[in-house]
């Protein structure tokens, strides 16, 4: 047992870095969905927005860079789903499909911008100074950025379950899920609630991101296959759960990466079988939200 | 439909289009159709093909032969969806002569028949699948690239010959990828080599090959070949790097591993891989240095195989109109059987076998020159058989 364990620690470690990445996607995309009831496809997009940011400032070369690309796409982000919330208002009353083309059709735009602008080269991020090298684990190397994520994964996790959970705009939050006309009728404008909301969402998205782009780089089709992993992320944890987003993102980070290196000969189809697994045992996710749809 | 097709091919010819003359004697204009990615994951393909096919046309006045060339780009996409309607409006609308492209293998088969049927020569200045031009053979199909299992089976047997020790064979779950693979083993186990492990890996959605990566590591392996390019071929490249494989496991690849674009965003992770490939800027013979100066001089960026691979195409479609009497497909084919030797290709002497390069090998080395990453030649592997 324990020389299984050192073999395969460095993808144990792999998969909750690799989990907490897609924490911070998936995060965004299931509080937009469970909270305000917005379908938002564009998620990839906006993904792909950072990590362009994070070529844009070097993010490699200096902290500066990197932090420059960080708050850049957390304004970004602010915005986009500001824009998102405006876009989708007259929607609201209309079935979800409406919403998927909508905000599908922003994310093909997106996607087309980005490589009008940065071309259809493949680019690749540095990580920043002092986390560019590898440290010794159990005898293998493994890249001291990522070890970062993990850290930064749990902290924002954490921060997230907080203000939901503990603070009073987090009430309010929770209040319009569960009865928007309620909140409404005490005086609180829930078009605020969804602008404030979606803009968060996004930036989530951005800041994923930026701190992707040294793991992943940037190019041009990235929106899609992150989308469809964040997608996964959220219908394993349950829709608008805070706990559901993160068990999910650990779940799917440690079938990537252990479950590959385990049965190689199944990755093709691992990653859709767990979700099949999990949705014949709990369709409705591991952790459903309170959210009745 | 076949005949309505063959008189549109014809009707340029007739002059009456741009106002030229008829007459193969008193000149004229064929009308190529440039079939190249020009959105999706290919597009930095499609550029420097483009790029290749350009620099010829300049360098030679705009002519093959008598005939003036008159280009019609049409969008090949990223896959057979939107490449094969792509050719079909070339061959129905534009009514073209002879067409030049194709980096998708998939595309290149889809279109085989309609090619055939319409009487147009194609010459596929990429995609590199066995069956293109055997088992799908078509008398109008040829090929100025390469094939998967070509530039595989060089790089098997020279780690055969060199004894390196048992190697770890990895490639995208795909038609080429699979081809590679086999390829490679096949020449590799033929020359005493021994395979410590393989691992297809799922293709198009693989960002992290850190799970790949530890098997390597576990089976002991002395060396790691692959193939991969594009996005896949940075990542690898880079996690090969980062996860520490690359000082104690040496890494040998498929020579689209480190060409073009991708080679810039490895970085530093690149140097010291060795490849192989039918083409490397630093050839050293007349013809490519004059190619990659002319080349640098136009577009600033040093040429790919990609680009070396349209402006031979644009060669050998060239030579073959100086032959013909006639504009129509059977005397164009007729004439590239007919071409022999390629002497002033910039990979080197090359021809036509089964209508697809008998060439060279290159083994390179990705060195670091002053800044910038070039492929060097550590030798002439010599011309590779043809299946």
């Amino acid at each position: 047992m324990a020389g299984w364990f050192d073999a395969n620690l460095v993808s144990i470690l792999n998969g909750f870095a690799i989990g907490s990445l897609l924490f911070i996607l998936a995060v965004g995309l299931s509080i937009v969905f469970g909270m305000m009831d917005v379908l938002n496809l564009a998620h990839g997009a906006f993904f792909l927005i950072g990590s362009y940011l994070a070529v844009t400032f070097v993010a490699g070369e200096s902290w500066t860079g990197f932090l420059t690309a960080l708050g850049v796409a957390a304004l970004v982000g602010l915005l986009a789903g500001g824009a998102l919330s405006a876009l989708t208002e007259p929607l609201a009353r209309r079935p979800h499909l409406d919403q998927a083309l909508l905000t599908l059709g922003i994310s093909l735009i997106v996607a087309e911008v980005l490589s009008i602008i940065y071309g259809n080269d493949v680019f690749s991020v540095p990580p920043p100074p002092g986390l560019a090298d590898s440290v010794d684990i159990a005898g293998s190397s493994y890249p001291a950025y990522r070890l970062m994520l993990i850290g930064v994964g749990l902290v924002l996790a954490l921060a997230v379950w907080l203000v939901v959970e503990k603070t009073s705009i987090g009430a309010l939050v929770r209040a319009s899920v569960a009865d928007r006309e309620m909140v409404s009728a005490m005086g609180i404008d829930n078009r605020k609630v969804k602008f404030a909301v979606l803009g968060v969402g996004s930036l989530f998205a951005t800041v994923a991101g930026v701190l992707a782009a040294p793991v992943y780089g940037a190019r041009p089709g990235l929106d899609k296959t992150i989308l469809l992993l964040a997608l996964v992320v959220v219908v394993i944890g349950g829709l608008g759960s805070i706990r559901g987003a993160l068990v999910g993102a650990l779940v799917i980070g440690q079938v990537e990466s252990l479950g590959r290196a385990l049965v190689p000969d199944l990755a093709s189809f691992i990653l859709f079988g767990t979700l099949a697994l999990v949705l014949i045992v709990r369709p409705r996710g591991l952790f459903a939200g309170k959210v009745t749809s | 439909m076949a005949l309505t097709l063959a008189a549109c091919g014809g009707g340029s010819l007739g002059g009456d289009e741009g106002g030229s003359d008829g007459g193969a004697e008193g000149g004229g204009t064929v009308r190529v159709g440039l079939v190249i990615p020009q959105a999706g994951v290919y597009t930095p393909l499609g550029e420097d093909m483009q790029q290749g096919w350009e620099l010829w046309l300049e360098q030679n006045d705009g002519k093959m032969g008598d005939f003036e060339v008159e280009t019609v780009i049409a969008d090949e996409g990223e896959s057979p969806d939107t490449g094969v309607p792509a050719v079909q409006r070339l061959l129905t609308e534009d009514s073209v002569d002879a067409m030049v492209g194709i980096v998708n293998s998939a595309t290149a088969l889809g279109v085989a028949e309609q090619v055939t049927e319409a009487e147009v020569p194609l010459i596929v200045a990429n995609a590199g699948a066995e069956a293109i031009t055997k088992d799908a053979a078509s008398p109008y199909v040829w090929r100025s690239s390469f094939t998967n299992q070509q530039i595989a089976a060089a790089m098997g047997t020279h780690l055969g010959e060199e004894g390196v020790g048992p190697v770890y064979v990895m490639a995208p779950d795909y038609a080429a990828g699979q081809e590679v693979v086999a390829g490679f083993i096949e020449a590799y186990e033929a020359a005493g080599g021994t395979v410590a492990g393989q691992a297809l890996t799922p293709f198009g959605t693989t960002q992290d090959f850190q799970p790949f990566l530890s098997g390597i590591q576990s089976s002991g392996a002395a060396g790691t070949f692959v193939f991969y390019a594009g996005g896949e071929a940075v990542s690898f490249v880079q996690q090969y790097d980062e996860f520490g494989l690359k000082d104690s496991i040496p890494l040998y690849g498929s020579g689209f591993l480190t060409e073009g674009s991708v080679l810039d965003a490895q970085g530093e992770s690149a140097v010291g891989v060795q490849t192989t490939l039918h083409y490397s800027t630093e050839i050293d013979n007349e013809a490519n240095a004059e190619f990659v100066e002319a080349y640098q001089a136009a577009y600033d960026e040093l040429p790919t195989t990609y680009a070396v691979q349209a402006y031979d195409a644009a060669n050998v479609l060239g030579r073959a109109l100086s032959e013909v009497d006639e504009l129509s497909g059977a005397a164009i084919t007729e004439a590239l059987d007919g071409l022999g030797e390629i002497d002033d290709s910039p990979r080197g002497p090359w021809s036509f076998n089964n209508q697809t390069p008998e060439q060279s090998i290159y083994l390179r080395e990705v060195a670091d020159e002053n800044g910038t990453l070039l492929n060097t030649v550590v030798e002439d592997l010599g011309v590779q058989p043809q299946p």
